[in-house]
């Protein structure tokens, strides 16, 4: 049991401290690579519960991939001082919103079972969980047509990129 | 978790990377040494028996450098961007096996470091995370023709990651696993390459283009670019960029290997035997194609990553299904 809580205090440490990382560096690069820590250690968590297979799509397509992307445009912009989409107060206020309805979100998801009576032991995990063929199976059954609405919304996207990518300005 | 698991464990870690980094000089050997035949000259020759001992200086040599930062570099990124090549790279090699099981003192020792159940997915993420220390480096480098170099090799690495992948999902269709020692074992009668010429053949040409080698390696062309992404680099840090590209094509040679060219499988020699003839032959492929083929222009490159090779790995993923499902 003991490695087990050691590598989760590993991963949440270094996830924790990653994020803060994204919040308080001024330069976007350095953000944007405290983001690829902070996706990288939530794989970590992924593997710590039997989730391997998600591990690794994490980490090859947003780690891998969407970061790139970012990296890549933050590059071609090469912003140094980043311009405020909000005024400071405005900010600081959706800040404070945001952070209080996360926090008693989180506070219901851990106390909910507690108050209707406990949980006395945690559910056991079914054998093949997180491997590709059940994911696969329920993601083609149960949540069909979700996955299918998501593959539609990302033609849209990809439409949308050509159409604005072939505009002809002036 | 047992002790002697772990004992066990360290020990193939241990091997392993010894075999890596002794295996990247052997290899920088080989490829001067068959560059320069191919082109009518000699290759090293002065420094050990045939020459075998002149990557060894040049390495004594890079240690001796003079280690540079440029002034406007971002000193942190600019140290971190080489580390990245090199680890991503050498963590790739853990799920790679290079042989079947053994059995010694009465225990039977899989001969690979780490049985994933997702090792595919493992490689392909920890390589498409190598990408990382080629756009970095050229960025933290603060200079033109380093940022120029990573821009192009972080879109080519994008480009051709995915033809990669989706030539890799048609054997995976075929064996039913994403292990790549169940892979490996399923090849004993015959090879996937057969099955999935085309995939082998998509698979060939994206890897060479994932490891910057020519005739895809725009980002260091030097006639444009100076040196690409390391140009500012100099001493162990540019020794590591060197070390991670060699790693790198161990990598993708150990998985085409594993994948498509049966693995350890062979008659009469022993198992890793037949791993390393097949690395061999495979590097010594890559080594070919460069004394062969010029490089490629850029527009050209992106043109046939998209436009070729990506729908050419969907056809033939899509055949694929239907075979297997008919």
């Amino acid at each position: 049991m003991l490695i087990p809580a050691l590598l989760f205090a590993m991963f949440a440490g270094i996830a924790i401290g990653c994020s803060l990382g994204v919040i308080f560096h001024r330069n976007p690069v350095h953000c944007a690579l405290m983001l690829v820590g902070v996706l990288l250690s939530v794989s970590g968590l992924f593997i710590l519960l039997n989730a391997s297979f998600l591990a690794a799509l994490q980490v090859l397509v947003y780690a891998g991939a969407i970061m790139v992307l970012f990296l890549f445009v933050l590059m071609l912009l090469n912003l140094k001082g980043e311009s405020p989409l909000l005024t400071r107060g405005a900010a600081k206020g959706f800040g404070i919103l945001f952070a209080i309805v996360v926090f008693v979100e989180l506070l219901w998801t851990v106390l909910s079972p507690q108050l209707e009576g406990g949980m006395a032991t945690p559910p056991t995990v079914p054998t093949g969980f997180g491997s590709p063929a059940a994911i696969g199976r329920v993601l083609y059954t149960v949540w069909l047509y979700p996955f299918e609405i998501t593959s539609i919304l990302l033609l849209i996207a990809v439409i949308g990129a050509v159409v604005l990518a072939k505009r002809k300005f002036g | 978790m047992d002790t002697a698991f772990l004992i066990e464990s360290a020990i193939k870690v241990h091997i392993v990377l010894g075999f890596v980094l002794l295996g990247v000089p052997l290899i920088v050997w080989m490829e001067r040494k068959v560059l320069g035949h191919m082109q009518d000259r000699i290759g090293p020759e002065r420094v050990g028996p045939f020459g075998l001992l002149q990557t060894i200086a040049d390495g004594i040599k890079l240690f001796m450098k003079e280690d540079l930062v440029p002034a406007q570099a971002d000193k942190a990124v600019f140290i971190l961007a080489p580390a990245i090549t090199v680890v991503t790279a050498l963590i790739a090699t853990t799920v790679i096996p290079w042989g079947d099981t053994v059995t010694l003192f009465g225990r039977t020792i899989p001969l690979h470091i780490a049985d994933v159940n997702v090792a595919l997915l493992f490689v392909l993420a920890t390589t498409s995370m190598g990408v990382f220390g080629v756009v970095l480096g050229g960025w933290a480098s603060n200079s033109k023709y380093p940022l120029l170099g990573g821009l192009r090799s972080s879109a080519q690495m994008i480009s051709y990651e995915l033809a990669q992948g989706i030539s890799l999902v048609s054997v995976v269709l075929l064996a039913g696993t994403l292990s790549l020692t169940q892979i490996a074992r399923q090849q004993a009668h015959m090879w996937y390459v057969v099955p999935q010429f085309f995939g082998f053949a998509i698979y060939v040409i994206s890897a060479i283009a994932e490891t910057n080698r020519a005739p895809f390696d725009l980002p260091e062309a030097e006639t444009e670019l100076v040196a690409g992404f390391h140009t500012e680099y100099s001493s162990m840090k540019w020794a590591f960029y060197f070390l991670g590209e060699y790693a790198n094509m161990m990598v993708v040679s150990g998985v085409a290997i594993t994948v498509f060219l049966g693995g350890w499988n062979g008659p009469v020699l022993p198992p890793v035997v037949w791993f390393l003839i097949k690395l061999t032959a495979f590097l010594f492929f890559f080594i070919w194609l460069r004394a062969t083929f010029p490089r490629l222009r850029y527009d050209q490159l992106m043109a046939f990553g998209w436009k070729v090779l990506l729908p050419a790995s969907i056809l033939n993923l899509v055949l694929t299904a239907i075979v297997v499902v008919l």
